[in-house]
């Protein structure tokens, strides 16, 4: 019977249409800044884009076929699984003690909270120069202080691993404080009259944070997780500075191997099909991480 | 699609790019380059040439690994927004064979100033008949050694590599090794110093070079004594964790009286000899690399000056360059910062010039120019590939150094990646 | 066994001393009652006996054995939070059976305890819900299972009705009653409700800024108050306060007088006033009377429905033995 075509807005359309146009800047942001350069770099990624070879402009899976046999790029996922692997856990692990121990604390010590931000705030590659100092054992406070006892200790840089450790470290020292600022703000948001049910249930700290506290903090530290996961893909000011790949090649994580195709050897095209990789790598985890936190925070 | 594919990649790079101001309209000009004493004593002079031409010149001078990734994206995006870049001879082939520097043959021949510049790195920059970049300053492999520890020990300076493997347990002492050289990879580290010895063994990287034969050839067994040298001076005659060492570390390795020798480029050369920055300057000698069986090849490194191909106005650019290389602006210069391997000839005869360097170190002026002559202009190949060959060499030679690949296979490895890097 | 003392019980944060030197014994079984307005100390009194504050000074005592550095998880104590403080990860089964989980206890032991106290709290249908799929009266219930499943020797409950609506809080009340009827157990009960009080408690402690104020059984307080504030505090509505001449004129620097302990009439009495409004509760009427000469409005409780209206003129007069007399300090004078 109604003849009226006029669609029903509802009550709520002025106030739903007011919160919309508050996103239309991050939308148009994001397109132009995040879309159109993905969407350039899936393009030369199909491309033979060569700033030395020519280019004539011929698309296909040529990149990709020559990224299943490049042992490179198997040794380049390696270190980045590695270094992400252990820098990830080293600072969620670290973060989480560390905020776990500021929010018990009261008084003076609560300046700890501004202190242990200041690591957050120093450019990469300050932190990784200052680190850099650290592992040479020639510069380094530490081996100094180890050498009054007549005591060597090795030089991390000049090994795979020890390397890798540094990186590690560097890493870690730098981004704890974020982990930390993330499960500081989860923990207040845990009441405390839990831990005090918990100690009249006769839990001793320790089990009172296993049981209780720790699963509560399980969707702050998967997102933790995730966040730092994502920025650990991009290792490269740390390895540049401090190993710039060496010894050998041992610490190309693979966006280092990627500015290695695209900006040494030239190889635009393939340098892209690298970082298309590793987006996709990063998103498919990022996909399944999200998943989990959404069974966990049920 | 192809063109709407184009559109979206170069859009995607410009994008990146920072918005070029219009520049060429306010006669206003953009000099990137990268930091280094001379550039950072050009940039304190900004004012300068303002004043004589009116033309405003915005000089950035940041780390090497941000102007890379800076230029590439302002070369391959077209964008226009730099008008004068900082051109390392060692890049030059490569961003001419990608078309991303003008000519500038007519606009250097124009400029009085020419006449003045050292030939030998000026034709560096002459490719295909056609001039690319005007030079600045040319860097060279210099030694320096510590006299007092050498004359304790009664041995004398040495001559070849080989003495310096008899030297050093000689001069070796508790905290203090013999050596410290560059190790960490890459075509302006570990690549700068080594082939230094190679050429000292007579080790090459191709065939023949000069007769343009291509055929990579460091697979020999000249380059791999040469290797065995390098390895063994980093290993047994160097401090602890020289596996790792780059510039910086050799030079604070020397200032704090851990090393005896160092074996470096012009710029941390002239800081280890120079007493307002190193305590033990007065006792330190300065002289030639080390040669060997097939003579002595003294690193060489020139840096200079060319305009983007993008760039609009390229009478503004010339302009700037004639005054950055002009025998005023660089006397300033060499003046204001340890600055001594420029390559305009005149500022040598500057009395205040010769009285400042011979202060740091009386031999200075002289043994860098007797390394500039022996230097060769192609010590490390002129060619596009160069950077990703000499990367790919850098790292293996690095990972022979530090254990993780025999010598043998470092070669061998290297070999064969320069052959895939050439397509050959 | 659930026997509490507190000797010379003290607490002070820094320099603000919130319990000044207290002592409090509670004997075995008693349904206590700590009663106050807010800030007076009686959650701080509770927290103490938890352990969930450290005592500043003085002893105190848990079935004889001192317990004052006794952590909370030792004092065989079992503790209701106003927030309830269930687990949220864990489920209705997983929360009661938190502490027996703690005390390694076997898993049959365990279930058997669970299903006991679910059965007698009708919890048996939730037992694998997670605590936000559960009403407001079930939570409590659920932290009064994980409660009881610990045997203790005294329960100590912090306000926990104050979140529930009126209905549930009177149902509750009556659970929490029937509860220590069957397990006989001491309890400590926390509020500012001092209907609760009277209704639930066997022995009430009234407290004031950290002090005592006086301790006795609902009837004790409601018919010999110590003082001006126990008088005005316990009792709804409040008894009436008169001050001056007409105090003086009985002997007293301030007389107190519960609302049904004033006879109203149009014909004669003691006082004259007016009456204001009048509360309507159908089996009683609360009338309030502004009186003649005197700066307060009694309030008079009539039995029944009243036919009196809003300004009318009516007399006003105290049963005599029941008129509490207080001198100048407040403190209750003993006829």
């Amino acid at each position: 019977m109604t003849l009226t075509s006029t669609k029903r807005l509802g009550a709520t359309y002025e106030l739903q249409r007011g919160y919309r146009r508050m996103i239309y800047p991050a939308v148009i942001a994001v397109g132009i800044f995040a879309i159109v350069p993905l969407a350039g770099m899936f393009a030369l990624a199909f491309s033979d884009y060569h700033l030395l070879r020519g280019t004539n402009w011929q698309f296909g899976f040529k990149n990709f076929a020559r990224l299943l046999s490049d042992q490179r790029l198997m040794n380049s996922i390696y270190v980045m699984s590695i270094l992400s692997f252990f820098g990830v856990a080293t600072q969620v692990i670290i973060g989480t003690a560390v905020a776990v121990g500021l929010q018990k604390i009261v008084g003076r010590w609560r300046f700890g909270r501004i202190l242990f931000l200041v690591p957050y705030a120093v450019p990469h590659v300050a932190v990784a120069l200052i680190w850099l100092s650290l592992f040479t054992p020639t510069l380094s406070p530490i081996n100094a202080f180890f050498d009054l006892f007549g005591i060597t200790v090795p030089s991390f840089l000049t090994t795979q691993g020890g390397a890798m450790f540094a990186i590690v470290m560097a890493d870690t020292w730098t981004n704890f404080p974020f982990a930390m600022l993330i499960i500081l703000a989860a923990l207040q948001g845990i009441s405390p009259d839990l831990d005090e049910a918990a100690a009249i249930d006769g839990a001793t700290r320790v089990k009172t944070f296993f049981f209780i506290t720790l699963p509560l903090l399980m969707p702050a530290l998967l997102m933790v997780t995730l966040f730092r996961f994502i920025d650990s893909l991009k290792h490269f000011p740390m390895i540049f500075v401090i190993t710039k790949g060496g010894p050998g090649r041992s610490t190309q994580a693979t966006n280092f191997y990627a500015y290695v195709q695209t900006f040494q050897n030239s190889n635009v095209a393939y340098g892209a099909a690298i970082a298309v990789t590793l987006f996709l790598m990063a998103a498919l985890i990022s996909f399944y991480v999200a998943r989990l936190n959404q069974r966990v925070s049920q | 699609m192809k063109h709407l594919l184009t559109t979206a990649l170069v859009a995607s790079f410009a994008l990146a790019a920072p918005f070029a101001p219009t520049s060429a309209q306010a006669e206003e000009i953009n000099v990137v380059m990268f930091g280094m004493p001379y550039t950072r004593g050009l940039q304190k002079l900004a004012g300068d040439f303002e004043e004589k031409t009116g033309i405003k010149a915005n000089i950035d001078v940041i780390g090497q690994d941000v102007f890379e990734n800076r230029i590439t994206l302002s070369f391959t995006g077209r964008s226009g927004d730099i008008d004068v870049v900082h051109a390392p001879v060692i890049q030059v082939q490569r961003w001419v064979q990608a078309n991303w520097l003008k000519p500038i043959t007519a606009e250097v021949d124009a400029m009085p100033v020419k006449g003045d510049l050292m030939a030998g790195p000026l034709d560096a920059y002459r490719i295909d008949g056609e001039q690319f970049a005007v030079p600045f300053m040319a860097a060279t492999g210099l030694m320096t050694y510590r006299e007092d520890v050498l004359e304790a020990a009664g041995v004398g300076v040495p001559q070849t590599w080989a003495e310096m493997l008899e030297i050093a347990p000689k001069v070796t002492d508790g905290d203090q090794s013999a050596i410290a050289l560059r190790a960490v990879p890459g075509q302006g580290f570990n690549m700068f110093i080594f082939p230094m010895i190679m050429r000292a063994y007579g080790g090459k990287f191709f065939a023949d070079y000069t007769g343009g034969d291509l055929t990579p050839a460091i697979n020999s067994p000249e380059t791999l004594e040469a290797l065995n040298v390098y390895s063994k001076l980093i290993n047994d005659h160097a401090p602890q964790g020289a596996g790792n060492f780059n510039f910086a570390e050799v030079n604070a390795a020397a200032q704090n009286g851990q090393i005896v020798f160092a074996v470096e480029g012009t710029g941390v050369a002239a800081q280890i000899v120079d007493p307002e920055k190193n305590q033990y300057a007065d006792v330190t000698g300065l002289a030639l690399p080390p040669g060997g069986p097939a003579g002595r090849s003294p690193a060489i490194a020139v840096h200079g000056l060319g305009i983007p191909a993008s760039a609009q106005n390229v009478a503004a650019s010339a302009k700037f360059i004639e005054w950055a290389v002009s025998t005023e602006t660089v006397t300033k210069i060499a003046l204001s910062e340890p600055f001594a391997n420029f390559t305009t000839q005149p500022v040598a005869e500057n009395a205040e010039v010769i009285a400042k360097y011979a202060a740091i170190h009386p031999d200075f002026l002289q043994v860098q120019a007797d390394a500039l002559n022996l230097a060769i202009g192609h010590y490390r190949p002129l060619l596009p590939e160069w950077p990703s060959l000499g990367a790919a060499i850098g790292e293996n030679i690095n990972a022979a150094v530090n254990g993780l690949i025999t010598p043998e296979e470092a070669l061998e490895n290297a070999e064969q990646e320069m052959r895939d890097i050439l397509g050959q | 066994m659930g026997q509490i003392q507190l000797k010379d019980v003290k607490k002070s944060f820094g320099a603000v001393t919130v319990i000044p030197p207290l002592n409090l014994d509670i004997e075995d079984g008693e349904f206590v009652v700590f009663v106050g307005p807010s800030g007076c100390g009686k959650s701080t009194l509770l927290r103490l006996i938890a352990g969930l504050e450290d005592v500043s000074d003085g002893t105190l005592a848990i079935n004889g054995a001192d317990a004052t550095d006794q952590p909370p998880g030792k004092r065989g104590l079992a503790m209701v939070f106003q927030s309830y403080a269930l687990y949220p990860h864990l489920t209705v089964a997983e929360n009661i059976a938190f502490p027996l989980r703690m005390a390694g206890l076997s898993r049959d032991e365990q279930s058997r305890r669970i299903s006991a106290a679910a059965d007698v709290l009708n919890l048996t249908d939730y037992l694998d819900r997670r605590p936000k799929q559960l009403s407001g009266g079930q939570r409590q219930r659920v932290a009064i299972g994980r409660a009881i499943v610990r045997e203790p020797s005294a329960f100590l409950f912090d306000e926990p009705l104050s979140n529930l609506d009126a209905a549930l809080r009177m149902g509750m009340r009556l659970e929490i009653s029937e509860l220590h009827k069957r397990l006989k157990t001491t309890m400590i009960y926390v509020t500012h409700d001092q209907v609760e009080a009277m209704t639930m408690a066997d022995k009430i402690v009234v407290l004031n800024a950290g002090v005592i104020e006086q301790v006795g059984s609902p009837l004790e307080l409601y018919d010999a108050p110590c003082n001006l504030f126990v008088a005005k505090f316990i009792g709804s509505p409040m008894m009436n306060i008169i001050e001056g001449d007409e105090a003086a004129k009985l002997g007293a620097a301030a007389v107190g007088i519960r609302p049904e302990h004033l006879d109203i009439s149009t014909e004669d009495g003691l006082w004259q006033g007016t009456v204001g409004l009048s509360e309507h509760l159908g089996s009683d009427t609360f009338l309030r009377v502004h009186m003649d000469g005197m700066d307060n409005v009694l309030t008079v409780r009539a039995p029944g429905k009243v036919a009196l209206r809003d300004g009318d003129r009516v007399y006003v007069s105290p049963q005599m033995s029941d008129l509490h007399r207080f001198d100048t300090d407040g403190l209750r004078m003993d006829a």
